[in-house]
């Protein structure tokens, strides 16, 4: 479904991608892991066309992502929700699912779209009209993830949903994203949280500095003894 | 009902100006040129407040899209372009309103594209003072520094101002209103927020940002073409000063910016103070305003309209 073949993605004179290839198949979860400043964000925000100085090739369902702006490419089904979360925080929770579904495939079914995102999340209902910001930081995350699926993607790329939720949050996120995965959404999901990732991923990738360090399906990274020493570590980062 | 009442009670106010120069004597009171003034920093105001309230950039150009206007008026009037009367024409004002918007979609593609956040802000500047410089180097065409004279004779009362002011003033709000109500103004409220995340959603940033730029000049162009037929006299100091740029922003700041009734609160505290001062404190005016501003924005930093809202928390 989507398949991405040697690319290099750039900062500046910065190379923060190297030769990257993978692909994920339809329906399926992979996750891309690695430690911080690995080039996992970078790799998503190639893929949505936010970053745009990259060579080799993104295609996806067989057409080149490479050249399309990011205002393009949500039009062709891959949704992201960015690191940091990027809500419209001064916007009505509304309003943030509605932006969601901003584009014209989507807008005709708007109504039912948000009506779906109250029952995935009904705590959003209760705050439809609450500010973005003014929400706590999981009700926060949970609103991300509803404005991703808004524009009903084929797939959602998630960069560190876990970030800064608490435990049982954290618990619920990976629930959520495989319930989300059963109703046939494919999902890219970038993680710090290694071990909650490889747990649910099909295929998963390891990113070290900028490049493809080891890969394979999520259950065998988990038991691999060179990611359980250098990611996974002893029980303090268990989650 | 609620929002019944609310229509009703505008619809009121709007009327109540409107029968003021009936009441009283229009010719000679202050009060019908002071509120005429009112109208027309609630046009300029809201001009502002979609571009930067709403959209969240921060021009600092609109005094030159405020002279286009006044210019556009007066130079078809004296080259008898249109051959459509000329005082109080709503062809030559339409076209006044045009021109600048034209001008504003021309150059807000390179500066709204290249230039972000405070540099958008220095660019629009020196695009208006570039746009100074060419009027005032204009030669015949543009009268150069002494500016384009408008047989004033035609004047009788001030009267066809005040109406047009007031309608102008009703037409601006009542359009930015519309706007930001709409799927349009969603985008342009994203756009503010987050300009990536917007893009991400499927927003056409540049599109939005060069379209909101443009609605903003055509509502200083039209209130520029007014301004110049009050004045008769168009000139470089007059109508392309940037007093038409740093008026709005102290008027939406005031009053409370990306609001649609902020403007409105500000450009009507603004020209009172202006008016009162201008009455008993000659030549000091300038300092009360300055101390009142300091006032507003050390006690009430989301502007006067957050005396309305009640505290989130």
């Amino acid at each position: 479904m989507l398949e991405i073949q040697g690319l290099n993605v750039f900062y500046g004179d910065i190379q923060a991608v190297w030769d990257v290839s993978l692909h994920v198949d339809e329906g399926s979860i992979v996750a891309l892991v690695g430690a911080n400043g690995a080039g996992k964000s970078t790799l998503l925000r190639a893929i949505s066309g936010i970053t745009s100085a990259k060579e080799g090739e993104i295609l996806f369902s067989g057409k080149s992502l490479k050249k399309l702006p990011p205002q393009d490419i949500v039009k062709m089904g891959i949704s992201h929700v960015p690191e940091g979360r990027r809500l419209f925080s001064n916007l009505t929770v509304y309003e943030n699912l509605k932006l969601g579904a901003y584009i014209p495939r989507s807008r005709r079914s708007v109504t039912q779209s948000i009506e779906r995102a109250y029952d995935l999340f009904p705590v959003l209902k209760n705050r439809m009209n609450q500010k973005a910001g003014a929400l706590s930081g999981g009700e926060q995350q949970m609103l991300a993830i509803a404005r991703a699926m808004m524009s009903r993607p084929m797939i959602l790329m998630l960069d560190e949903p876990s970030l800064g939720l608490s435990p049982m949050l954290v618990k619920t996120m990976f629930e959520l994203i495989m319930n989300l995965n059963r109703q046939k959404v494919t999902i890219l999901l970038v993680e710090q949280n290694i071990h909650q990732a490889l747990k649910i991923a099909d295929q998963a990738y390891v990113l070290e500095n900028g490049k493809i360090a080891m890969t394979g399906k999520g259950k065998e990274l988990l038991s691999d003894p060179e990611v359980q020493k250098a990611y996974i570590g002893t029980r303090w980062s268990k989650s | 009902m609620k929002k019944d009442k609310q229509v009703i009670l505008t619809a009121l106010l709007i009327l109540a100006f409107a029968v003021v120069p009936f009441i009283v004597d229009s010719e000679k009171s202050y009060l019908v040129y002071s509120l005429f003034l009112f109208f027309c920093y609630i046009i300029i105001s809201q001009a502002w407040n979609l571009v930067a309230g709403y959209t969240g950039q921060i021009s600092l150009g609109q005094h030159a899209f405020f002279g286009l206007g006044a210019y556009t008026t007066a130079l078809i009037w004296l080259n008898n372009i249109t051959k459509t009367g000329y005082y109080f024409d709503p062809v030559t004002i339409l076209l006044s309103g045009l021109v600048p918007a034209t001008i504003a979609a021309i150059v807000g593609i390179p500066l709204l594209s290249r230039l972000r956040g405070d540099y958008f802000a220095l660019g629009t500047l020196g695009m208006g003072e570039i746009i100074k410089v060419i009027f005032v180097k204009g030669g015949s065409i543009t009268g150069a520094s002494d500016g384009l004279h408008l047989p004033s004779s035609v004047y009788s009362s001030i009267r066809p101002y005040y109406w047009t002011g007031l309608f102008l003033a009703v037409f601006a709000t009542l359009l930015i209103y519309l706007i930001v109500r709409s799927r349009t103004g969603l985008a342009l409220k994203a756009i503010r927020e987050d300009e990536t995340s917007a893009a991400a959603h499927g927003i056409h940033v540049l599109k939005y940002k060069v379209l909101a730029f443009s609605i903003g000049a055509f509502l200083a162009g039209l209130c520029g073409s007014l301004y110049g037929i009050y004045l008769f006299h168009i000139n470089p100091d007059s109508v392309l000063k940037l007093d038409w740029t740093l008026y709005p922003i102290l008027m939406c700041v005031i009053g409370g910016t990306g609001t649609i009734t902020g403007p409105l609160l500000g450009s009507f505290f603004i020209s009172t103070v202006f008016s009162v001062a201008d009455i008993y404190f000659v030549q000091m005016h300038p300092v009360m305003a300055g101390i009142l501003i300091i006032l507003v924005m050390k006690f009430m930093p989301k502007g006067l309209i957050g005396l309305t809202q009640r505290k989130e928390l």
